[in-house]
């Protein structure tokens, strides 16, 4: 498996960090403890495509969504995560 | 058939054309009192227990592949009850002495040999861990051993111990600890399960529940037709949270892949199993003379049941820096396991908030040694309606209560254990 | 102090005899460097040589001033600063991409300190000193790019990596910043690589290891390659 980051260029998987599921979201202050047992406890475990928060620390360390396939590991999308300081993504 | 010198005898007289095949290759049914989905080693054994202990023999195991093509065909193989947290330290006790009679329950070779199990440590507040993870065994009844540096110089003269960052200074023996042949316990419980009247369904993928006017889940529809059950029982490791989505219900399970890797054989080397303390490698040797070891997860979510190269870099790593004198030894084959990682690295034994439908999940990549004990409880489960209490604290509902069960102590997240 | 018959316990503090400090600037691999020939006899494959004494400094744009950061650099020097892992050497600096939105200046003699740059930079980016807090080694030789190989997974042929080429990467498990400057006058591919100060000893015997079997030839420089 090897990831392009959209600033540095393919890379090998060794550079980058692994942080999960894109999808769930923080829950507000307020929003009560199932919320926050949602969130932090419970998963869709997505077999198929599922967007993913990357991190490349071994290089620009930007935040990335990667878009990936957990039957295949199947890379489809790798986009800069918003407000990742990049001017790309109009942060 | 019963297997003893005297069946050996009579095959060999008959050239061993006479064997009969180890259980039976079985058509669903109609309806069973417990249909158990997965026929790997935990779903097995569920099934003998409730046969052999619990008298219910009306049981099917479903398995979408077929015996030993999961996880229980290619895992490295460890028992062990070295375990400090209450929850699992009386369960996997409970297990390893279910390990020390299985040849005779099942009547079948399933190759345990207590060969050792030892943890290397590296520093003293390690050694410290591992005294006081010893002393928690002992009170509990279990063998443990904290060994110096001179007691392993004796034992396994080959290890790194000046190694300039990570020195052996010695290590937490279990003697009891030990190996057993993977597959040759499932094929031991298929056997000694269908002996006793279980129905074992190969190719035969779980696609939905039947649920009555209640939501009471009252069958399963598979691949091969509906299959009407009194109770389902969900053993399925990595796919657990596959087979609960068609219930309604969301795990606090993520899947990961773990890699397992052989050596070419090489003479005697390693006389037990030893893992480093350091980093995170683990190895022993097979009977045949390859090294199994791993090491840890990939650590992203996969269903792809196989790895990459960091973490077999990583592993190999490991393994140089413990052991320099393998590093010319070949590595010969890898597969990558599915693992159904909780949130806090032990595992869900309890009834689903679906009425009729039980969980045995989150094993994550230590789910070889729990399963007898796995079996034994769950059966007691499905049969009783109520926990045995050595697996009262394996509940689902803990992440929700704060009752994690964290024996790593790294907090609650799958990729950290 | 030391034959005094007083209680340590009572002696006051400037009087102790404490770790003396000395606060002349040092390399980091000052005690790991040893000038001179290196593994494989013969003529040394492989040059590993340390810049010393450079002034380095980091600008980052700050939160969606990314655009405004591009004029005030190409005022300053002449140049655009890249926005692309790229290198670009001017008269007097070398601006290395290292990351999206964020390059290093590098250069000799004081001329782009952080001071130099503050005004230049006030509405658009932050400023980092990181003179003291990097390792700057140089690779050359003909076996250059071959030990490099044995560290990363950066595709370092000419036709992949030509000279301007930069990329932030890891070797040996350490984060580095690492690009190709312009040949030597023979030709010979130069590359560059900045780690950070407290991971540079590791790195350099790692390199040692791997360039050990084509000779190396160890040296330290006060000049920009």
């Amino acid at each position: 498996m090897r990831i392009v980051c959209p600033f540095c260029g393919e890379r090998e998987l060794s550079e980058f960090s692994y942080l999960g599921d894109a999808k769930p979201q923080r829950p507000v202050a307020n929003a009560g403890e199932d919320a926050v047992y949602d969130y932090v406890y419970l998963r869709d475990n997505v077999a198929g495509v599922m967007a993913e928060n990357w991190y490349h620390g071994g290089g620009c360390r930007a935040w990335l969504k990667v878009t990936r396939n957990t039957l295949t590991h199947e890379i489809s999308a790798v986009e800069p995560t918003a407000g990742a300081g990049a001017a790309k993504v109009g942060a | 058939m019963k297997y003893s010198i005297f069946s050996l005898a009579r095959a060999a007289l008959s050239g061993h054309k006479n064997w009969q095949r180890t259980w039976r290759d079985a058509s669903p049914k109609d309806h069973y009192d417990v249909v158990v989905i997965g026929g790997g080693g935990h779903g097995l054994a569920t099934a003998w227990f409730l046969a052999s202990e619990f008298g219910i023999k009306n049981v099917a195991v479903l398995e979408k592949g077929w015996i030993g093509s999961g996880n229980a065909g290619r895992n490295t193989t460890i028992i062990r009850s070295n375990y400090g947290l209450p929850g699992n330290t009386g369960f996997y006790e409970l297990s390893m002495k279910l390990w020390e009679r299985m040849e005779q329950d099942l009547n079948y070779n399933s190759m345990v040999s207590q060969r050792g199990v030892l943890n290397l440590y590296h520093s003293d507040a390690q050694r410290d861990a591992y005294a006081r993870r010893g002393n928690t065994m002992r009170i509990n009844g279990i063998d443990a051993e904290l060994l110096d540096q001179a007691a392993l110089k004796k034992m396994l003269p080959f290890l790194n111990f000046d190694h300039a960052r990570f020195p052996v200074q010695g290590g937490l023996l279990q003697r009891r600890g030990g190996t057993a042949r993977h597959d040759a316990v499932v094929w031991g419980y298929a056997h000694a399960a269908s002996e006793l009247g279980v129905d074992i369904i190969q190719n035969c993928e779980v696609t939905g529940f039947v649920r009555d006017g209640n939501g009471k889940v009252t069958g399963v529809e598979t691949s091969r037709g509906k299959i009407g059950a009194g109770k389902v029982g969900m053993a399925v490791a990595g796919s657990s949270s596959r087979v609960a989505a068609m219930a309604g219900l969301r795990l606090p399970i993520e899947s990961h892949v773990l890699q397992a890797f052989v050596s070419e054989a090489i003479k005697p080397l390693i006389p037990g199993v030893m893992t480093f303390g350091a980093g995170h490698f683990y190895v022993s040797q097979s009977d045949k003379g390859g090294l199994v070891f791993g090491g840890d997860i990939d650590g992203y979510n996969s269903y792809a049941q196989r790895g990459n190269l960091p973490v077999m870099e990583d592993v190999c790593e490991g393994g140089m820096a413990l052991i320099p004198m393998i590093g010319r030894v070949r590595l010969l084959r890898q597969w990558g396991g599915i693992m159904d990682m909780s949130m806090d690295g032990s595992p869900i034994i309890d009834k689903t908030p679906v009425d009729g439908l039980y969980l045995n999940a989150g094993w994550c990549y230590g789910g070889f040694k729990a399963t007898p004990a796995s079996g034994f409880v769950f059966a007691h489960l499905l049969a009783r309606d109520e926990s045995h209490k050595e697996a009262a604290l394996f509940r689902l509902d803990r992440f929700q209560r704060g009752a994690m069960i964290d024996e790593k102590g790294q907090g609650a997240q799958p990729n950290l254990h | 102090m030391s034959n005094s018959a007083i209680p340590s316990s009572t002696i006051r503090m400037e009087d102790a005899s404490v770790a003396e400090f000395s606060w002349d600037i040092r390399s980091p691999i000052e005690r790991a460097l040893v000038v001179g020939p290196y593994g494989a006899l013969g003529e040394a494959g492989v040059s590993l040589t340390e810049i010393r004494n450079f002034d380095l400094v980091q600008v980052m744009a700050r939160r969606g001033k990314a655009a405004e950061m591009t004029k005030p650099a190409k005022a300053r020097f002449g140049v655009a600063a890249p926005e692309m892992p790229k290198a670009v050497s001017t008269a007097d600096a070398t601006l290395i991409w290292s990351g999206p939105d964020q390059f290093f200046v590098l250069s000799k003699g004081g001329k782009h300190t952080t001071e130099a740059l503050v005004q230049t930079f006030a509405s658009s980016a932050s400023l980092s000193d990181q003179s003291h807090a990097r390792v700057l080694i140089s690779i050359s030789g003909p076996k250059g790019r071959m030990m490099l190989a044995k560290l990363s997974s950066i595709d370092l042929h000419p036709d992949a990596f030509p000279a301007g080429a930069a990329a932030t990467t890891s070797m040996d498990h350490t984060s580095v910043t690492l690009w190709r400057g312009n040949d030597r006058p023979d030709g010979q591919a130069v590359f560059n690589v900045l780690v950070f100060a407290t991971f540079a000893e590791s790195l350099w015997h790692t390199m040692l290891d791997s360039a050990a079997e084509y000779g190396v030839e160890i040296g330290h420089s006060e000049d920009l390659a």
